[in-house]
């Protein structure tokens, strides 16, 4: 077999590929775009049982169960563990879908948008992507301990914490951003 | 015998590509779609045009000839130049009414065509008899990459293009990755396969035209909705922040990866 045919047939195979998946929606995805409401009904619980998720995370109680709880109850726990580091981490993820969705949404709406911040996102959404499955797949398979997480859990809060606020003042502020330009629009006047 | 029924698949597979892009062509022009498609329009007139012309040369003189072969191409480089129009005209109206992401895709989708044609002129071995499968090979690959990427960029930013414009490009796209799969074994194997690439290259058409006549089964309207915009500054004021959080996400999940601890 020739490498032309190699590489031509491998570019429509990797073509197609693109095609669907840049074609399949998944149910969720279409479910958040039937709802307008995307920006205001975001999951908060992480941030509202963060003490609760440290508490789990701490590497204390790993230790003392260690010590005292039969091996079935150390599994619950490990098992419960995973749980609640897997929610842990999909809250994180939710956070930058959140994120990136009002990014696109302010990008959409732009008569401009700058190249290096839209190839700086698409860099910044691969990497995560990338990450956060490596991730799970560690967590998953125990390649990485559950206590790496304990310590980090207070960065993670804190800088939930700050998104919510920084995503309740951008939302607030692109829909007055909004509200001006449609009152322009309605009065004639050009907003771009 | 084999022969003669392959030739009589050939003459219906061809048969049904004329009444296919007539059908096309007609509704096009009966639900008044040519005026929101003029590109594509011109594009299925030619493919009507050149397929009754090309008849008539195979007829007189002969599929093999010299005249036949040269009027083959030449035919072939004007469809696929008007496809590109098509392709271009589909790519503005998928994402024209958002003026800031349009003026990044044009960029975008110009470098990927060019890349792409780069691509495909560099993995070839340079014969000067194949040197126009080779070229058509390039420009069907870059239209079908020119559109995945089109199709990407409207997944990336949440849009939702008519379903219409979308059944157009879906059907464009698919037959240009077949016609590069086409050209690369005809390339190579071009007198043992080249009967039956011909009638899959006809069905492959014949596919994409069934889907753009159940697309273009009703009148399209001419204008789509204007998007209101936001004040440049919304863009300029919120995307280094919000680029900025995402890094720091990013750090935290950086963070959980390379940190070391005592393993359970």
């Amino acid at each position: 077999m020739s490498l032309s045919l190699i590489l031509f047939f491998g570019s429509v195979a990797v073509l197609l590929l693109g095609l669907g998946w840049a074609l399949w929606k998944p149910r969720e995805r279409k479910n958040r775009e039937r709802d307008p409401r995307w920006l205001e009904e975001r999951d908060q619980r992480h941030t509202n049982y963060l003490p609760q998720i440290r508490q789990a995370l701490a590497a204390a109680d790993y230790d003392f169960l260690s010590k005292k709880a039969s091996r079935r109850t150390q599994r619950r726990v490990r098992r419960e563990r995973l749980n609640v580091t897997m929610a842990y981490l999909g809250a994180l993820r939710r956070d930058f879908e959140n994120l990136l969705r009002m990014a696109r949404a302010i990008a959409v709406l732009s008569p401009e948008v700058a190249v290096a911040h839209e190839f700086e996102r698409l860099r910044l959404t691969a990497e995560f992507a990338w990450r956060f499955q490596t991730i799970r797949w560690r967590l998953l398979t125990g390649l990485t301990p559950l206590v790496q997480l304990a310590g980090l859990s207070d960065l993670v809060s804190g800088l939930s914490v700050r998104l919510e606020q920084a995503m309740k003042e951008l939302g607030e502020r692109a829909a007055a951003a909004a509200e001006l330009a449609s009152s322009m629009n309605r009065r004639g006047m050009g907003t771009v | 015998m084999i022969a003669g029924i392959v030739q009589f698949q050939q003459m219906m597979m061809w048969a049904l590509d004329t009444a296919a892009g007539v059908a096309l062509l007609l509704l096009l022009l009966v639900r008044k779609n040519y005026r929101v498609y003029p590109a594509f329009t011109f594009y299925i007139s030619v493919n009507i045009a050149f397929a009754a012309s090309l008849f008539i040369v195979y007829r007189h003189w002969g599929f093999s000839s010299l005249v036949s072969w040269r009027i083959g191409w030449a035919t072939q480089a004007v469809t696929v130049c008007a496809r590109g129009w098509a392709v271009i005209e589909i790519s503005r109206r998928f994402l024209s009414r958002y003026p800031g992401i349009w003026a990044l895709a044009q960029r975008v989708l110009l470098t990927c065509g060019g890349v792409v044609l780069l691509y495909s002129g560099m993995a070839v071995r340079h014969q000067w008899k194949l040197s126009l499968p080779t070229v058509d090979r390039a420009l069907e690959l870059a239209i079908a990459a020119v559109l995945v990427v089109l199709f990407l960029f409207a997944r990336f930013y949440d849009l939702g293009p008519e379903r219409t414009d979308r059944s157009l490009a879906l059907g464009l796209c698919l037959y240009s990755c077949f016609r590069v799969l086409n050209d690369t074994i005809s390339d190579r194997y071009l007198y043992h396969y080249a009967t039956i690439w011909n009638l899959l290259g006809m069905l492959a058409f014949f596919a994409s035209s069934l889907l753009w006549i159940w697309a273009l089964r009703k009148s399209q309207p001419e204008r789509a909705a204007e998007e209101k915009l936001l004040p440049l500054g919304v863009y300029q004021s919120f995307a280094p922040q919000i680029n900025l959080r995402l890094q720091l996400l990013n750090d935290q999940v950086n963070r959980i990866l390379s940190s070391e601890g005592p393993r359970h």
